[in-house]
């Protein structure tokens, strides 16, 4: 701990403090007579508002993971990394176009996890099985880079240098997520959406000080761009290729437009899949509040096109690039960036900022996972007669071992091995996507194929997954593949995959008529609008109705 | 997997009691829709179709085509997306604003 800086320590724990402050005060805010209910430790009574509702629910896309490894790709390779900003702009109009939908037909039959309408629309156990264990398999890793995000800003600290035993240096770490963990277990939901107030202004302002600062400090953009294109045609002596490609041509061999468009298209159509980000949207009171928000996020898609950028920058300013370069990390870019450009005070800050940042999300996870751990299998397949009390106390302590499973996931592993993972889970969670999405227009879908869909997705990604592999990167390095010659983000070949097998098979099983399932939603459920929150006496209609 | 659920709605229920026979949306407003689909089908487009935008010139300023048209294009999406929610509200019957009925008032167990 000798290299730490005072300033910058002290800022942080300050900042640390005060979200645990708020995370355990939330379990107070807007409080309902019957906290012992899903809808509220998991979806926050479900009655946020349009203001509530723009904060978590850009606390809860925005990873810190975002804010670290966006720039370091963009650092390493270039313009490929800004696929992450074409994404995070088309996945608000798809995601105007189904979630709204979702919400409603959620809201009408008090369904707290994707895969409880699934449940119902299917009637399927199997299928709603399925779409839970994706769910919680895509999410483990999701939370463990959230805590490899914070330990590239503790690296850079200096808080765990000088230790090389792994529980000394961890301790930090740690602390962090035992605080965590215990005021989500309290506060439920609300600790989230509580604190993504303080992590929103602290990123917007750490954010638009650094864009606006960092370039007269770097001879301005035009010295910031020429650098970074002279360095991305450079060849690089260990592969013989241009570093990366400060445009995407058809012609580069670093990055193409096709691998680009399909990785943002694949990743916008996976975002609004998973589970964490589907709570923060029943969170929300109304219809229209989801719809208003589509709208309104993009203005934290320019935050994260400034973050992209500083990966440009700390390849301008040469201490940080050789910083870099000497650790063999890039996910340290942006903190060494921070730490070089600004006064401690100010680094504190901003180092305070990606660190909560990093923890609203990962609550947020554990929550969704929990809820469907609890709603999807303990309930459903071990005590189909849970109370709502039951629910809430199993899904609290299911939070906590989802946690802790995440901690020793981000500890003992090797980060790569939780990056790579993560780039895994995103092409595992595409596979929900037809029997989610097709489910909220139409019945078409034989609820069998859409299994065999969903398998052969899975199996397919994950082991095209396995096989992108060279010399310089491990098995699951790289979630692009080359597919009749093109390279092709992997989640999206497989969805087609997925698409093409539920197809195929669903007149061949409905031509052996294959038992159909009941669907207990109605087609006007789809697009209602329910004031209120759906009372706890329905809960899970179709779980308890199935089976009295 | 192949046990049945519950019976389709529940006719007794305040929030299934309304509208079950209704006019398509589409059908009754054409071009209301039609200029709803151009919006958010537009949107994503503008961004998906990497050619459109993989070019270093016109630059504006120091920033190169490809930079700046995203961070610009951000902004008219989501003006795009409003403007469809807005549309979209005049697809809606006046029966479907409020299928439950209800004031917005307290609900058991229901959000504040």
């Amino acid at each position: 701990m000798s290299n730490v800086n005072t300033v910058v320590f002290t800022i942080v724990v300050v900042l640390f403090v005060l979200v645990t402050f708020i995370g355990f005060a939330a379990a107070r805010w807007r409080r309902a007579d019957d906290m012992l209910h899903l809808n509220e430790w998991g979806l926050g009574g479900r009655g946020f508002g349009t203001f509530i509702g723009w904060f978590l629910l850009g606390g809860d896309l925005y990873t810190a993971y975002t804010f670290i490894a966006v720039p370091a790709l963009v650092f390493a390779s270039g313009a490929i990394g800004f696929f992450a900003v074409s994404y995070t702009i088309m996945v608000f109009p798809i995601a105007f176009i189904f979630l709204p939908r979702l919400w409603s037909i959620c809201r009408v039959h008090n369904y707290i996890t994707p895969a409880d309408f699934i449940r119902g629309r299917y009637g399927s156990r199997g299928l709603s099985l399925a779409a839970a264990f994706t769910g919680i398999l895509s999410l483990m890793p999701y939370i463990a880079l959230q805590l490899v995000g914070i330990q590239a800003v503790l690296t850079v600290m200096g808080v765990e240098a000088d230790s090389t035993n792994t529980y000394v240096k961890d301790v930090p770490l740690f602390v962090a997520f035992v605080v965590l963990a215990i005021y989500t277990y309290v506060s439920g939901l609300r600790a989230p959406a509580a604190i993504s107030f303080v992590k929103d202004t602290l990123i917007y302002v750490f954010v638009i000080v650094a864009v606006f600062y960092i370039p007269t400090r770097l001879g301005g953009w035009s010295h910031i761009f020429g650098t970074a294109q002279t360095h991305m045609a450079a060849i690089n002596p260990a592969t013989n290729k241009p570093n990366g490609a400060f445009i995407p041509t058809s012609k580069s061999i670093g990055s193409t437009q096709l691998d680009f468009a399909t990785l943002a298209l694949g990743s916008a159509l996976a975002l609004f899949i998973y589970p964490h980000t589907i709570t923060g949207a029943l969170a929300t009171k109304r219809r229209d509040v989801v719809k208003r928000n589509m709208a309104l996020l993009p203005a934290y898609s320019v935050l994260l096109a400034c973050i992209a950028l500083f990966g440009y920058m700390a390849l301008t300013d040469k201490p940080t690039a050789a910083a870099v370069k000497k650790a063999g990390n890039t996910q340290l870019a942006v903190p060494y960036l921070l730490q070089h450009m600004f006064p401690s005070w100010f680094t504190g800050i901003a180092f305070g900022a990606i660190i909560i940042g990093a923890l609203v999300p990962a609550a947020i996870m554990a929550i969704a996972a929990a809820n469907l751990f609890t709603r999807n299998i303990f309930k459903e397949f071990f005590k189909p007669d849970a109370s709502p009390k039951v629910e809430t106390r199993t899904s609290q302590w299911a939070s906590l071992v989802i946690k802790f499973g995440a901690l020793a996931f981000a500890v003992w592993l090797p980060h790569t091995f939780a990056i790579n993972l993560q780039l895994l889970g995103g092409v595992w969670i595409l596979q929900v996507f037809v029997m989610l999405v097709a489910g909220l227009y139409t019945r078409w879908f034989h609820r069998w194929a859409l299994v065999l869909g969903w398998a052969a997705g899975m199996i397919y990604g994950t082991i095209a997954a396995y096989n992108v592999h060279s010399a310089t990167s491990s098995h699951w390095a790289n979630s692009s593949d080359i597919v009749f010659g093109h390279t092709v983000y992997i989640g999206l070949t497989a969805f087609i995959i997925n698409l093409v097998v539920a197809v195929v098979l669903t007149p061949i099983l409905r031509a052996v008529k294959a038992p159909e399932g009941t669907d207990e939603t109605l087609p006007h459920q789809y697009t209602a609008d329910p004031a209120g929150a759906p009372a706890p006496e329905p809960a899970g209609v179709g779980l308890t109705r199935a089976t009295d | 997997m192949t046990e049945p659920t519950a019976t389709p709605g529940v006719p007794g229920d305040p929030l299934h009691a309304a509208v079950t026979r209704r006019v398509n949306p589409v059908t009754a407003h054409p071009i209301t829709s039609l200029a709803i689909f151009v919006l958010v089908v537009g949107a994503i487009m503008g961004t998906l179709i990497v050619p459109i935008y993989d070019s270093e010139t016109p630059k504006l300023g120091a920033w190169p085509f490809f930079y700046w048209y995203q961070l610009v294009y951000m902004p008219v999406v989501a003006v795009a997306l409003w403007i469809a929610m807005l549309l979209q509200r005049r697809l809606r019957r006046p029966a479907d604003t409020d299928i439950a009925g209800t004031d917005g008032g307290p609900v058991p167990g229901g959000a504040r």
